[in-house]
């Protein structure tokens, strides 16, 4: 698939109408609250990604297998499954990450809102502007607090009041009281949580519609576990959170949609939270949930 | 097997809520002989056991609480520590009412009323609590619901037992040499040894109940 002389005229830019229902393919509109949503989150289920048959290769080895999902607005999504599953695979899948490694190759068809994302036309700079990214381990720029949270707009030429966004930034990150009299030091300067959080600021600075997280508490404490996952569940009134975690009592707490990837690639089951933590229809999430296997 | 110490430790449980029904059926069997019979000595067993059903009952909410606090149980398995955490409280509770029969048969000199069969309500709940702990081993959903269906039997048993007293009390007029209110305790006591055997059933049903929702995520019979 050709990613060269990309534009990004087709990808619609989420802070001209993010609200616009077409951009939406709406799926669920009978989804109730029973029906495993948590909190006070809408229960009006459309779909803002949606995979059909999405194949993903690293040279000859299938790191996945036809995933075919809908992954609801305005939700918390996890994804689960023992290493080498391809979950995050498919994370990086939708903002079109795999583009970095040679050896990958996608086929199928991997939809935000109306538009594929692995179209000839889609630019993956103006793509991941649309769908941020927060990484297992915190990885701050070495420059000020200001300027790691400004990065994404600077780079993708945002225009608009920076001040206000970092500050509107960090204070959704949870972070703003804590480093608003030390903006202008260094990012590396805060602790591991702070800096996550730091990360996530920089992430919905560029107002994406799509937070992917990959593992983005594994190397925190509990401490600062339990912030990220508070953080999580306020996001989501805001954004659409994908999170691949390999803690499945985090995956049970934060999220409402739980995708249980399998050995060999293969999306076995994906439904409410806690349809899959209380009564899976699979035997093998069964098993695997319980830790009977993996 | 990944997890084999919290296998063996859902093994455990289920082995140990399952002897300790054993236990409560024992008791709740003498409890009935000692009311047939008159029979004090198997009264004050059923009496002076009940304290190691409830050192059981406290073992095994225990193992519950440590299952679910160092374990994180999904799905079937957490299905399964609440329906077992919900059962040992019926079977507590059974151990109680039969302590009640034991305490009876200790103030009752003799059967007021014959006619009423007393025993073979007994006998009935004593099979239903004994089906519900087999469903319960063998994960078998369609005794759960034959164990529900009994309990009606069981419920126009222990009507028809309470009406044939108070009938009787109202067609038969006191002697002028009886003490009435030695009737009446006797009376009393009758209508409560009925109304106990047929809670024993409503708990054989809650553990039928529990049974149902640990296999089959089925809340059918919960109520």
């Amino acid at each position: 698939m050709s990613q060269e002389n990309m534009s990004n005229d087709n990808v619609e830019s989420p802070t001209e109408d993010p609200t616009d229902d077409d951009m939406l393919l709406e799926t669920d509109v009978t989804s109730g609250l029973e029906e495993g949503t948590q909190g006070s989150r809408t229960t009006h289920e459309r779909t803002i990604v949606e995979a059909k048959d999405v194949n993903v290769w690293y040279n000859q080895d299938q790191a996945l297998r036809d995933i075919t999902m809908q992954v609801p607005e305005n939700k918390v999504t996890a994804m689960i499954g023992p290493s080498g599953c391809g979950k995050s695979t498919f994370l990086r899948c939708i903002n079109r990450m795999n583009d970095m490694i040679d050896a990958a190759r996608v086929e199928g068809e991997l939809y935000l809102g109306e538009k594929n994302v692995y179209d000839d036309d889609v630019d993956p700079v103006a793509l991941r502007r649309r769908v941020g990214m927060v990484f297992q381990k915190p990885n701050p720029f070495p420059k000020s607090i200001y300027d790691n949270v400004a990065y994404g707009l600077n780079i993708q030429d945002i225009g608009g009041d920076h001040d206000a966004i970092v500050e509107e930034s960090l204070k959704r990150a949870a972070l703003w009281d804590e480093v608003k009299d030390q903006l202008d030091e260094s990012g590396l300067d805060l602790s591991g949580g702070q800096q996550q959080r730091l990360c996530i600021a920089r992430a919905i600075a560029p107002d994406p519609e799509v937070i992917l997280m990959d593992e983005p508490a594994s190397a925190l404490d509990p401490v600062a576990t339990s912030k990220i996952e508070d953080l999580i569940d306020e996001l989501a009134e805001d954004y659409t959170v994908i999170i691949v975690t390999h803690n499945m009592q985090q995956a049970a707490r934060i999220s409402d949609k739980t995708a249980v990837f399998l050995t060999g690639g293969e999306l076995v089951e994906f439904g409410d939270t806690k349809k899959i933590f209380e009564n899976p229809d699979n035997e093998r999430v069964e098993d695997y949930i319980t830790g009977k296997f993996g | 097997m990944a997890r084999q110490n919290y296998q063996e430790k859902l093994d455990s449980l289920e082995s140990d809520v399952l002897y300790m029904s054993e236990v409560v059926v024992d008791r709740l069997r003498t409890a009935l002989t000692a009311l047939e019979n008159k029979d004090d000595d198997a009264a004050w067993e059923v009496i002076d056991g009940d304290s190691e059903i409830n050192s059981l009952y406290l073992d095994i909410e225990q193992q519950c609480v440590d299952l679910l606090a160092l374990q994180q149980p999904v799905a079937g398995d957490l299905r399964f520590i609440a329906a077992s955490f919900k059962i040992i409280t019926d079977l507590e509770r059974i151990g109680d009412l039969a302590t009640n029969l034991g305490e009876y048969t200790l103030d009752a000199r003799h059967d007021v009323y014959p006619e009423v069969d007393v025993q073979s309500i007994g006998d009935k709940t004593v099979s239903m609590v004994e089906e519900a702990m087999e469903a319960y081993a063998a994960q078998d959903t369609d005794a759960c619901f034959e164990i529900n269906e009994s309990d009606d039997e069981l419920d126009a048993m222990c009507e028809h037992a309470s009406q044939s007293v108070v009938r009787e009390l109202i067609e038969n007029e006191i002697d002028d040499g009886t003490d009435v209110e030695t009737v009446l305790e006797e009376v009393s006591r009758l209508l409560l040894t009925v109304r106990d055997l047929e809670r024993i059933g409503d708990h054989a049903v809650n553990i039928a109940a529990r049974t149902l929702y640990m296999v089959e995520n089925d809340d059918e019979l919960i109520y």
